[in-house]
């Protein structure tokens, strides 16, 4: 198993240093540099401002600093903002965009899993329609629907929860269920696929057929091909997640990463998109491996030997 | 056909129409304004009402339809013609091109696609400048959505390949000395015809939710011209006060969405029974 | 899953939602929404209005204008002016301390001048004290030596000014913030970050607690202000952009002031909680006259001629008045006659004239700042243009703080600008487009206008003045056209029932400390 854990971790080396070439390139030959177009500078404050932005010295040397200066976590100076650096600018909102994206995460598993477990066990029934249509709509509104229709609905028509914001928990509810609406509608229709698959499988009418209690069948083989079957789904959603949905950060006015995202791609602050994207490629990857290790650790015929997934 | 997909089948060929015909639908002209009528409610005059500057708003749907459409469907196509080349090279060749071409496929899966997406707008707008405005937002939409969507195909593509190049009669025609890119068009392509046009039916909704998002926040299409996204952008705006500004755009982009979605489901079912659990 | 665990669940969330309700408006703290992140909150630098709010809470200056717009007297408790009219006394409030306890003096406020003069700061509102004798040489870097400009301080509580000509309105001008004190110590302590949380001293009614990047500033109160404790406790301004959003969440009570989008307003007039208060504030399109197709004045006048101003107020429904000149009713010296009328066919011949064909010209670009009325606005003059000049126009918009910086770099084409009396006299409307204004934006120098403004300035006799005004305005709204007028502006306000003595003047100014909040 650590074995298993260190391979997916180097795996993900690769993957992060192309995301930090790409940036470098993209940085270096995208319009919009952080120098004043009209007004002319005196030689030495242009030289002070080229050592700022580390755009002295050949591209080689460059691209080295530029690399030491990243396993440094030094994102570099934000264009826009001037006098602060990326680093500071994310470190206020990473925690902010996590916490929203685990809440989502929590309630898209276990709303989804829950509902289509339930939907699968009573098929064709009231239930299984209800989750059923509930979750076409959950894959066919985009979130910026679900999100107005939260706030009309909640925000104002009952004024329960608040519309926007981010000042405690209460706030996290709203913006929370309009992010994981999405992946819940998904994660419902693959549970309940998979619990019909599996419910109609041999070895499990084989076991009814042999007296074993039903509640025992049901969860030890269902639960777990149905686990199994979701969580394929569930790497890739967990880093969506956790990067905050610029949507929904927006409509709730939440000071998350996506955010800042959207700003700086508006203002053509070209450090800040690039570091906002290095921070997500390191989820990614983060969120891949573990959700790997979980997949792992639920099916053992992974764990043993190294097979290349 | 199932009502599922009746349903499904009537909602596309609508918005079919809807894109042919666009702002003529309304008699107005969608950026045509008129600021007696602003913000007006829905009347015999406006049927879906009119914006802050007193445009029609079913105009604008109808246009903005358009847009959204030609987008999706523009990403979706680029998307297939990507896949299925790199895909179809991939599995076909093999060996230590296929493993590079993955390796590649690996690396592109892993970045955020949505960051992705919108830096290459962003560097394809610099790009395509000799275009006029509209065209060259739209061109740089549908390809890095395009982009975006090409690593599904082409990882299917490949998977499909391998498994037809394992096929009784690809063999024999290996065999019998026909050039390959003939067996590949003739008689491979034929038969993973079906899984693409399922895909292709789940790949536009997916396009048309990415680039309402995007124009959501204002980073897709750009005023004057108009998608769904945008205008329901703007209606966000006056939700309070004028709910019919956000209510017809997200209508309409729900019901496409289902309306591809359905009839996904309805071709998947018909046309792919590999895919059956 | 057990059902009833989860219904329990979910109706203690519920319970919860409605118990936290009902407790959701802090007393003595005020809620407000500065919709964007200020750019700074250095005073010598500031030039916007998001700025201002929050340092004007923060500071005060010598003088402070009432109600009537008059000046009346604020850290300087009385002064006076000499025979001549050019040399202005001001004697300090005793007893006032800076947050940290060190006791406010004179030369604090030479240090503040001295700093927003030199040329080294490169601040955009140098221009502001020009009036100052040697002031110019000095940020022209002709005068090395500042102790040769007209200000000094004799002693810890005496401020003397020498003005290079008379300048009535001289003791309303030090109301603004770039004339406010400055502890040098501390700036050149901390250097760039002095305006950080922690590290500021301020002597105003408020002091900043925090400050979360575009999210929320928070100010406490300073228990020091002369003045006394103000009733709040607190202030949390809040950078929320949407306009729709902050309006909802004021309905839910979870802020105390916002100001209302445009198309709300309609809904909101007949409410009490509604406040309008019409504006010394002018909103105009600039030109960046030194690239084409605006080098050419006959380019601008034709835009200029074919925008229909009349539209706007059925547009935007805030208590816009069209406006063609640029001082704005109100202020002294106003005139509604002047500038030019909405006339296209006027518009298209002079554009003939110029040579210019809108078939082929590239399409030009408007830039603006993100919010929901400039891009109406910015809509309806793109509008204007193809329906009546036949050219295409391309609407970009930006963060507010990117924006500015834009402007003082690299101007747009076409920009939208507003602006705010600094103080009550046409002066500070007009000297804006003079040739050494930093704040001029469209890179427009015209001698004779320069000559105008600057004698206006000091011109004692009214008839006389207005003759001059008249004839700068005619040069600025009728012949060249640097910029186009569109009209003045009005705030509207909603405002919690809970919140007592919210009175903004017509310079925009909010005076927190008289505020109080249940």
């Amino acid at each position: 198993m650590i074995r298993y854990a260190l391979g997916r971790m180097l795996a993900g080396i690769p993957v992060l240093w192309v995301v930090a070439t790409l940036t470098f390139a993209l940085l270096r030959f995208l319009p919009g540099g952080p120098f004043d177009k009209e007004r002319s500078l005196p030689p030495e404050i242009m030289r002070n401002l080229e050592r700022r932005y580390a755009l002295d010295g050949t591209l080689g040397e460059q691209y080295v600093d530029y690399l030491v200066r990243l396993a440094h976590g030094d994102l570099g100076p934000s264009y826009k903002y001037v006098g602060r650096d990326v680093a500071d600018i994310l470190a206020d909102s990473v925690p902010v965009s996590l916490a929203l994206g685990a809440a989502a995460f929590a309630l898209a598993v276990v709303g989804g899993i829950g509902l289509g477990l339930a939907a699968g066990a009573r098929r064709d029934t009231a239930v299984d329609r209800a989750v059923a249509l509930g979750s076409l709509v959950g894959v066919s509104a985009p979130s910026f629907v679900i999100g107005a229709g939260l706030i009309l609905v909640f925000g104002l028509g009952l004024g329960w929860l608040p519309a926007g914001l981010w000042e405690g928990p209460l706030y996290a509810v709203l913006p929370a269920c309009t992010l994981a609406a999405l992946p819940m509608a998904y994660a419902a229709q693959l549970t309940r696929a998979q619990v019909v698959a599996v419910m109609d499988q041999d070895y499990v009418r084989t076991a009814r057929a042999l007296g074993v209690p039903e509640a025992r069948v049901r969860r030890r083989h269902v639960l777990r091909n149905a686990l199994l079957a979701v969580m394929t789904y569930f790497g890739p959603l967990l880093a969506i997640l956790l990067t905050g949905s610029f949507v929904v950060e927006k409509i709730f006015a939440v000071p998350g990463m996506g955010r800042f995202f959207v700003t700086a791609v508006t203002n053509r602050d070209y450090p800040l998109v690039l570091g906002v994207t290095l921070v997500y490629a390191v989820l990614v990857v983060v969120a891949n491996l573990i959700v790997d290790l979980a997949y792992a650790w639920l099916d053992p015929r992974i764990r043993v030997g190294n097979t290349e997934r | 056909m199932t009502a599922r997909g009746k349903i499904g089948a009537e909602l596309v060929l609508s918005l079919a129409l809807l894109a042919l015909a666009g702002d003529r639908i309304a008699g107005y002209r969608f950026d045509a304004q008129d600021t007696a009528h602003a913000l007006e409610t829905p009347s015999r005059a406006h049927w879906f009402g009119c914006d802050a500057l007193g445009r029609d708003l079913l105009a604008r749907l109808c246009e903005g339809g358009r847009v959204s459409l030609v987008v999706a469907v523009g990403a979706t196509a680029l998307a297939l013609a990507f896949g299925l080349v790199y895909g179809a090279l991939a599995g076909w060749i093999g060996g230590r091109v296929d493993a590079l071409l993955m390796r590649g496929v690996d690396v592109i899966y892993a970045l955020p696609d949505v960051l992705v997406t919108v830096l290459l707008i962003e560097v394809l707008s610099a790009a395509l400048a000799g275009l006029p405005d509209l065209w060259r937002r739209l061109a740089a939409l549908a390809l890095a959505l395009g982009f975006a969507g090409f690593v599904g195909v082409a990882r299917l593509v490949r998977a499909l390949v391998l498994q037809a190049r394992e096929e009784t009669w690809v063999e024999a025609a290996r065999a019998s000395g026909a050039h390959p890119a003939r067996i590949l068009v003739r008689h491979v392509l034929p038969n993973i015809a079906a899984p693409l046009l399922v895909s292709a039916a789940f790949r536009i909704p997916a396009a048309i939710l990415s680039e309402s998002t995007l124009s959501f926040i204002g980073l897709g299409i750009q005023p004057p011209f108009s998608s769904w996204g945008t205008l329901a952008s703007d209606g966000f705006e006056a939700m309070r006060s004028y709910p019919h500004l956000i209510l017809f755009p997200c209508v309409a982009i729900l019901c496409s969405l289902l309306g591809f979605h359905l009839l996904g489901e309805e071709l998947r079912e018909r046309l792919d029974p590999r895919d059956r659990p | 899953m057990p059902k009833r665990g989860v219904l329990v669940a979910w109706a203690a969330v519920l319970a919860l939602a409605c118990v936290r309700g009902s407790e959701r408006a802090p007393a003595r703290e005020l809620r407000i929404n500065l919709e964007t992140e200020p750019p700074t909150l250095d005073w010598n630098l500031a030039t916007d209005g998001v700025s201002i709010i929050a340092i004007e809470q923060l500071m005060r200056g010598l003088t402070r204008l009432g109600p009537d717009l008059r000046p009346e007297p604020d850290l300087a408790e009385r002064w006076e002016v000499s025979s001549d009219g050019r040399t202005y006394t001001f004697h300090l409030r005793p007893g006032v301390v800076w947050s940290d306890g060190v006791p406010l003096r004179a030369q604090q406020f030479v240090d503040s001048w001295q700093r927003l003069l030199a040329p080294a700061t490169a601040a955009e509102y140098a221009y502001f004290l020009f009036g100052v004798k040697n002031a110019r040489a000095y940020n022209a870097g002709k005068l090395a030596d500042f102790s040769e400009v007209g200000v000094r301080a004799p002693d810890d509580a005496t401020l003397v000014v020498e003005l290079d000509a008379p300048a009535v309105y001289f003791p309303a001008l030090v109301n603004f913030t770039v004339t406010f004190p400055l502890r040098r110590d501390l700036v050149q302590r901390w250097g760039d970050r002095w305006t950080d949380p922690g590290k500021l001293v301020t002597l105003g009614p408020f002091v900043l607690d925090e400050w979360r990047h575009e999210y929320r500033l928070v100010l406490r109160a300073n228990e020091r202000y002369w003045q006394g404790r103000p009733p709040l406790d607190r202030i949390t301004a809040y950078m929320v952009q949407e306009g729709s959003t902050a309006l909802v969440l004021w309905e839910q009570g979870l802020l105390d002031l916002v100001h209302i989008p445009p198309l709300e307003i309609r809904r909101y007039a007949t409410r009490p909680e509604y406040l309008r208060c019409p504006l010394l504030r002018g909103y105009y399109y600039g030109f960046n006259t030194r690239k084409p197709p605006f080098d050419d004045a006959r380019v601008r006048r034709a835009f200029a001629l074919a925008i229909d101003r009349s539209q706007f107020p059925a547009l935007l429904r805030g208590g816009e008045l069209p406006w063609s000149s640029w001082i704005p009713p109100g202020m002294p010296h106003a005139n509604a006659a002047l500038g030019l009328r909405f006339d296209p066919e006027r518009a298209r011949a002079l554009l003939r004239e110029a040579g210019v064909d809108p078939a082929r010209l590239p399409p030009v670009q408007i830039v603006y700042n993100s919010d929901p009325t400039h891009k109406l606005v910015a809509e309806k003059v793109q509008a204007f243009w193809r329906d009546n000049l036949g050219v295409r126009v391309e609407l970009v918009n930006r963060e507010w703080k990117v924006f500015l910086k834009e402007l003082s770099t690299d101007a747009p084409p076409v920009f939208r600008l507003g602006w705010g009396a600094d103080f009550p006299d046409p002066d500070n409307f007009m000297n804006l487009f003079t040739s050494y204004s930093e704040n001029n934006h469209t890179g427009w120098a015209n001698p004779r206008y320069d000559d105008l403004v600057q004698r206006a300035a000091r011109e004692p006799d009214t008839e006389e003045r207005q003759r001059l005004y008249d004839e700068a305005q005619r040069i600025l709204c009728e012949q060249d056209v640097p910029m186009v007028p569109l009209f003045v502006v009005a705030a509207n306000f909603a405002v919690q029932p809970r919140v007592h003595g919210f009175r903004p003047t017509a310079m925009d100014r909010y005076f927190f400390e008289q505020v109080s909040a249940e």
